[in-house]
């Protein structure tokens, strides 16, 4: 059995627990670095206002539809259009660095308002009136994935992206504590008498399996993480420690494709400002803190770090000092091989809204998960998407 | 019957049974017992929670603040209702109306904010869940909860949304791929201007219904929207479909072709749902042994069956809640317009280590973890708040005296009789033969946490 004997081996390597991390780091490099790409997704979840995120600062359109809430004087300019939002310091600097790709109006036909639904359409990457129960990423499992621990959310519970039909991603908060989980005696005694190749393919043989699965990923996991420290300082929120979590696994050569991340709140119907200025710094200290890390570790170059939310917010504001749900709106892509850095495309173009009042996409989101997929990971998105899409110059 | 047929009918007309129960029944023959299931359930007890006078909520001149508010309590009727509807399900009384109340509500999948329609939705599905199938998809596209979860508003004579017309065909009626682009178009002009008042009673809106004629399925006339649904039902397709589903979920998910025309041969024109159940519950191939013991359980038929070993309460209405959504199936709030797929993809490696633990942590007070209790949480501030108390003991009272009546006098090998529908894997039995069982309560948690317990 392979896979026993790898977990021998990590077990092994466990004693270097005393070797100073860039040495180890070195050695993860030599080894499996070449060619090892790795997608961190963040998810601003609440639908994060797009047009105070990234500001046309010069359009007067801007400024008339935002009377209270607009953003003015101490924004960051990236050129004579656009600018960042004033928490967006650290992601200002990455910009700067030539690390940063921002899309703009990226959105998908017929767009759905609803919290729930717009995050399915994301997760399954379907058309705004197909449901699929498979996300996008757990797709890529059924294709390419071999364990669960492939695709790793930094969470209790799974996301509809991380599912797929046969192979489903998992979620993983707390190595220690899921480890901990699956060691439970009973557990253990229970699998004791089982192995894999004795399970049927019928409903209580797939049991078994996942039961397995489930207890040699965290165990897999654990041995793996438990020797690596991270030096880093996180800021103390939720999606530092997230990106904590992550980093960990990355950089002590836990063997994932991807690792998704969230932070919530961003439905800023009311009093939007203070609450936005919040997150926003909440998302680019947690960010800088990571790629900080990373780049300790040299495994920033073989990072791409995608950020979204499910949609973006109308363009007026609205009585109480907010905004309310909308559509297309900015993604970040950060890197540092990114192809074309900076602004990828035009602003919004908000003398053309809809009828609602929202922006009009002009690029389709599944385009950028074809890119990555394609370019980044290195598979055939056309087996994921079920759809061609054409791809991006980002990558 | 033999037991384990009867306990067989009772997962899969109901929520399990125990042993007492079983013992009752022991004697009965199989028309005796499918017809109790009728019987018992010939009323139909409406689900209600208390609301207060809901005038208010649509009116239009509300500030920002009191909109808040009225989602706020709205919120918590939600959670109400969900588990009003759980603990009917751990104690029903017309157990066969419950059982397919639950099915129906993944078949006309629909889910609204307002707790007082989707109260009456939730009935609609109750009352018609036995009943014939044309009134109910009637009942069902006529009600406030569909008409708004549907696009109903958007639905104009000037600009159709085709939005309900779609999912009508494509989920509710005939499936994807039987009916054209046309048909879509044509039907959903019918159903334009169909609406609802504050009270949530189905109205026309005269002015944005078209009254014109429509092509459809091959007919041409002035229908309405009950016309459209009518001509829908003439096709042996829906009643095809609709028996698949059934199938699929009360008999096996691997569908024999065989079965589906015999029920399909009962089912059509009439549609009468009761009829159609009681030919299944009769019928020989339901008591199959491929059918019995190979369904993986739903959260909520899990969660049922640990309750009917040992009746269970939560203390604490989120954690019931939270726990439901971290297993994969929150009542009232499906997963989207398709429902729950089921069968394993109920399973991943977190969400099955959860259910193995499940009986551990209803039964013996483990800890689990109840960080996220909201998925959109109101501010940064709140998961702050929360995050102070993110670990607590899930607070539950166990009924042990009901479980002692019931397992007291049982020895290990009827305990596996009742708790398990599957022959346990070889190496199961060798496990169980070392374990001491002389302690039933410490036996049943035992049995529970095995994956031969997720099976009904």
């Amino acid at each position: 059995m392979k896979r026993r004997n790898f977990i021998k081996n990590t077990a092994l390597a466990s004693t270097l627990f005393y070797v100073p991390s860039f040495v180890k780091a070195f050695n993860t490099i030599d080894l499996k670095s070449i060619g090892y790409k790795r997608l961190v997704i963040v998810q601003l979840s609440g639908g994060n206002d797009g047009l105070n995120t990234v500001i046309p600062y010069n359009n007067d359109i801007y400024y008339k539809n935002r009377p209270i809430i607009q953003l003015k004087s101490d924004v960051l300019k990236l050129n004579s259009e656009l600018a960042l939002h004033p928490s967006l310091a650290p992601i200002k600097n990455l910009y700067d660095q030539g690390y940063l790709t921002i899309i703009n109006n990226v959105g998908y036909p017929n767009p759905n308002r609803s919290h729930f639904r717009s995050t399915d359409i994301w997760h399954t990457a379907s058309k705004s009136d197909e449901y699929l129960t498979s996300g996008w990423l757990g797709r890529y499992m059924d294709s390419f994935g071999k364990n669960p621990y492939n695709a790793i959310e930094v969470d209790e519970s799974l996301s509809l992206a991380l599912k797929g039909k046969s192979l489903s991603g998992m979620a993983v908060k707390n190595a220690k504590q899921l480890y901990r989980n699956t060691q439970d005696p009973y557990f253990k005694k229970v699998l004791e008498h089982h192995n894999e190749q004795h399970l049927s393919e019928h409903n209580l043989g797939y049991l078994y399996k996942t039961m397995i699965d489930a207890k040699n990923s965290a165990k897999y996991i654990y041995n793996s993480t438990k020797t690596y420290i991270s030096n880093q300082e996180y800021p103390d929120n939720p999606l530092g420690t997230q990106l904590k979590t992550a980093s960990e696994f990355i950089n002590s050569g836990v063997d994932c494709k991807v690792l998704y991340t969230s932070l919530g709140g961003f439905d800023t119907h009311f009093n939007q400002k203070g609450r936005q200025d919040r997150l926003l710094t909440i998302y680019a200290e947690s960010i800088d803190a990571f790629i900080k890390d990373l780049k300790k570790n040299d495994t920033f170059r073989d990072t791409l770090i995608l950020t979204f939310s499910e949609f973006g917010r109308r363009v007026k504001q609205n009585a109480a000092n907010g905004t309310d749900h909308g559509t297309a709106n900015n993604v970040f892509i950060i890197g540092e091989n990114l192809q074309k850095k900076g602004i990828y495309n035009d602003g919004p173009d908000l003398s053309n809204l809809d009828e609602n009042g929202d922006l009009k996409y002009t690029v389709d989101f599944r385009s950028i998960y074809a890119t990555i997929l394609n370019k980044w990971m290195n598979v055939d998105d056309k087996i994921i998407l079920n759809d061609t899409f054409t791809p991006l110059t980002f990558l | 019957m033999n037991s384990k047929q009867i306990q067989h009918l009772y997962w899969r007309a109901g929520f399990g049974i125990n042993p007492n129960e079983l013992n009752n029944l022991k004697k009965n023959s199989k028309k005796e017992l499918v017809k109790e299931f009728f019987l018992s359930s010939k009323r139909s007890t409406s689900l209600k929670i208390s609301h207060p006078n809901y005038s208010y909520v649509m009116g239009n001149n509300l500030s920002a603040e009191q909109k808040k508010k009225i989602q706020r309590e709205e919120r918590k009727r939600l959670i109400e209702l969900n588990i009003a509807w759980v603990e009917r399900i751990f104690n029903p009384k017309e157990l066969l109306r419950e059982r397919m109340t639950l099915f129906w509500a993944n078949h006309f999948v629909c889910k609204d904010n307002n707790s007082v329609y989707i109260e009456q939705f939730n009935n609609i599905l109750r009352e018609n869940a036995l009943g014939n199938f044309s009134d109910f998809v009637i009942e069902v596209s006529k009600s406030a909860s569909m008409l708004k979860y549907l696009n109903a508003k958007q639905n104009k004579k000037q600009s159709p949304n085709e939005n309900f017309a779609r999912e009508l065909m494509e989920l509710f009626t005939l499936g994807v791929g039987n009916y054209s682009e046309i048909d879509i178009k044509e039907s959903a002009r019918a159903f334009t201007g169909w609406n609802h008042d504050k009270n949530g009673d189905f109205v026309i809106r005269q002015r944005l219904h078209d009254t014109g004629e429509k092509k459809f399925f091959g007919k041409s006339g002035n229908f309405e929207g009950e016309d459209i649904i009518n001509i829908i039902l003439e096709q042996k397709q829906c009643a095809k479909f609709i028996c698949e589903k059934i199938y699929s979920y009360f008999v096996n998910s691997n569908i024999n072709e065989h079965h589906i025309n015999q029920m399909v041969h009962q089912f059509y024109p009439n549609y009468n749902i009761a009829d159609l159940m009681e030919y299944i519950f009769l019928s020989d191939w339901f008591y199959n042994e491929e059918n019995i013991g190979t369904k993986i359980k739903s959260p909520i038929e899990l969660l049922a069956g640990i309750n009917k070993t040992v009746p269970i309460k939560f203390l604490e209405k989120k954690q019931l809640i939270y726990l439901q959504k971290i297993l994969g199936q929150q009542l009232l709030n499906p997963i989207n317009v398709a429902g729950w797929e089921g069968g394993q993809n109920w399973i991943d490696t977190n969400t099955l280590m959860l259910r193995l633990k499940l009986p551990s942590i209803l039964l013996t007070n483990a800890v689990i973890s109840l960080a996220g209790i909201s998925e959109f949480e109101d501010s940064y501030e709140q998961y702050l708040k929360s995050k102070k108390s993110r670990k607590s003991y899930i607070k539950i009272k166990q009924d042990w005296t009901t479980f002692q009546q019931n397992f007291s006098k049982l020895n290990a090998f009827q305990i596996e009789d009742i708790l398990f529908q599957v022959k346990p894997s070889k190496e199961a039995s060798k496990l169980l033969k070392e374990i001491d069982s002389h302690n039933p309560k410490d036996y049943c948690i035992q049995l529970m946490s095995l994956p031969e317990y997720q099976l009904c």
